[in-house]
């Protein structure tokens, strides 16, 4: 056993945020794990060393799920940053609304919705792809899930944007976002059953608060997690999407030609561009990772997109292939933790997909500006252009 | 050739808590399981050898929470006794 590689990187750089690939790359070469002094973190860089600590929940504690002490504190309690025994329940709560048998119903309305949608959009020949369909549909989507409208809703983007960022480090970010993550976690506090939509989800959470289904006080937290997780990273893979599509036109073709290819042409969206960048977890202990150690209490940070180009696991991992279905990408983690909402997010992006290969014949895309963020990578803007109705 | 047989069996177990119905191992392994009308998994096959040991493993593999092993059949008698 030996001490972990060392690279001076730092993670949360604007350059690396922007495009993380070239840095994945390097630190892959590195090694399985690099410690990395500038940001006090030791990073998980290949595939089968995230998946193998994403499984090991007792060597590697969600206690720290955060890169600064200030967001593990403010989310205290939550199934996101707790370990088995007190994880389970907490999930259990959380999921209970948001498994594929829960959502069923909801399947054919989301469906319809992204059909009429980009039905419109296409028949403008053109169209703004994140301002648009990657944020107006996941925000409508949630907002009727969570039963919600008027202001609140006008707020959800900035509240789901900043509630990812300020699981960065303490940079300006962060600081910066503070403020905006507070606004989410004091709606989220003082929400009553009221102020939801009868019907809706979010309703129901209530209720079963009320009903003593689930402990008192849990209702907002949960509607907290759904907000903060389930809307910058569904924007970003439905962002993702269509700047993928347009800059792989052979690969939408195929989708188009073969409406089977669905489900695999968005896991190797998620595989090739990673909506999350970095997750923390803690060493509980000495642990050994491809015969180099991470010391008990160390913070890892995990990298997703990395592992998901490992060449050690996918072959041609950099090249874009719709065909590859690729149903153990990492970009939803994996085991205990894995992404609850997973389901919603495969039925909103598989509607979208669908929508854009029923509508959509071909199109262009304009520059894509992208702006960093300490968690979620994302695209800002991107013109779409002659889009030839199908 | 029994024992051959016996020692090739695998077993698929599944830790039903944590099992959330993402129902991604019914699409690797619709012989072997199924998500029944309430959405609760249905272990329809959980003996396995030959061609049926890597459809169980791409099931196992695709779980998205990790409620799903395969162990040879001797080792989950063995777990099962130890508990």
């Amino acid at each position: 056993m030996t001490t972990a590689p060392t690279s001076d990187i730092d993670l949360f750089a604007d350059d690396v945020l922007v495009d993380p690939y070239p840095t994945y790359a390097a630190l892959r070469e590195l090694g399985a794990v690099v410690h990395l002094p500038r940001n006090d973190v030791y990073a998980l860089t290949r595939y089968g060393a995230i998946r193998d600590a994403l499984a090991d929940w007792e060597s590697f504690s969600s206690a720290t799920i955060g890169f600064n002490p200030m967001v593990n504190e403010a989310l205290a309690g939550t199934s996101l940053r707790s370990d088995p025994p007190e994880h389970t329940t907490l999930r259990a709560t959380l999921s209970e609304n948001l498994t594929p048998r829960a959502l069923r119903g909801l399947g054919v309305q989301i469906e319809a919705k992204a059909d009429a949608l980009v039905a419109e959009l296409a028949a403008r020949g053109g169209f703004e792809a994140i301002d648009d369909l990657a944020r107006a549909f996941p925000l409508e989507i949630v907002a009727d899930l969570i039963g919600f409208t008027g202001e609140v809703k006008e707020n959800m983007m900035r509240w789901g944007q900043a509630a990812m960022e300020v699981i960065g480090p303490m940079n300006q970010r962060t600081q910066e976002n503070f403020p905006i993550a507070g606004e989410l976690y004091g709606w989220c506090s003082t929400v009553t059953a009221a102020d939801l939509a009868e019907g809706s989800i979010g309703r129901g959470i209530f209720d079963a608060e009320t009903r003593g289904a689930i402990p008192a006080g849990s209702a907002g937290h949960i509607i907290h997690q759904y907000l903060g997780a389930g809307v910058d990273t569904t924007i970003a893979s439905i962002g993702n999407i269509v700047a993928l599509f347009g800059r792989h036109p052979e690969q939408f073709e195929l989708v188009r030609q073969d409406a089977s290819l669905i489900p695999a042409a968005f896991n190797e969206v998620l595989r090739y561009w990673a909506p999350v960048h970095a997750w923390g977890r803690r060493a509980t202990r000495d642990v050994e990772v491809d015969g180099v150690v991470i010391p008990e209490g160390a913070q890892v940070a995990i990298l997703f997109g990395s592992g998901n180009r490992d060449p050690r696991h996918y072959e041609t991992a950099d090249v874009f292939d719709v065909t590859r279905n690729p149903v153990d990408h990492l970009s939803f983690g994996y085991g205990p933790h894995g992404c609850a909402g997973q389901g919603l997010a495969r039925l909103e992006a598989h509607a979208v997909i669908r929508a854009l290969a029923t509508h959509v014949g071909s199109f262009e895309l304009g520059d894509e500006v992208r702006e960093p963020s300490n968690i979620t990578r994302s695209i800002h803007s991107l013109p779409v252009r002659a889009v030839v109705p199908a | 050739m029994t024992a051959i047989l016996k020692e090739d069996t695998m077993r698929i177990e599944l830790d039903r808590p944590r099992c959330e119905g993402h129902g991604l191992c019914e699409e690797a392994a619709p012989d072997l399981m199924h998500l029944d009308d309430e959405g609760e998994l249905v272990i329809d096959v959980s003996e396995v050898d030959g061609a049926d040991v890597a459809r169980a493993q791409a099931a196992v593999r695709v779980c998205p929470v990790a409620a799903l092993r395969l162990l040879a059949a001797d080792a989950a008698d063995a777990e099962a006794a130890a508990e």
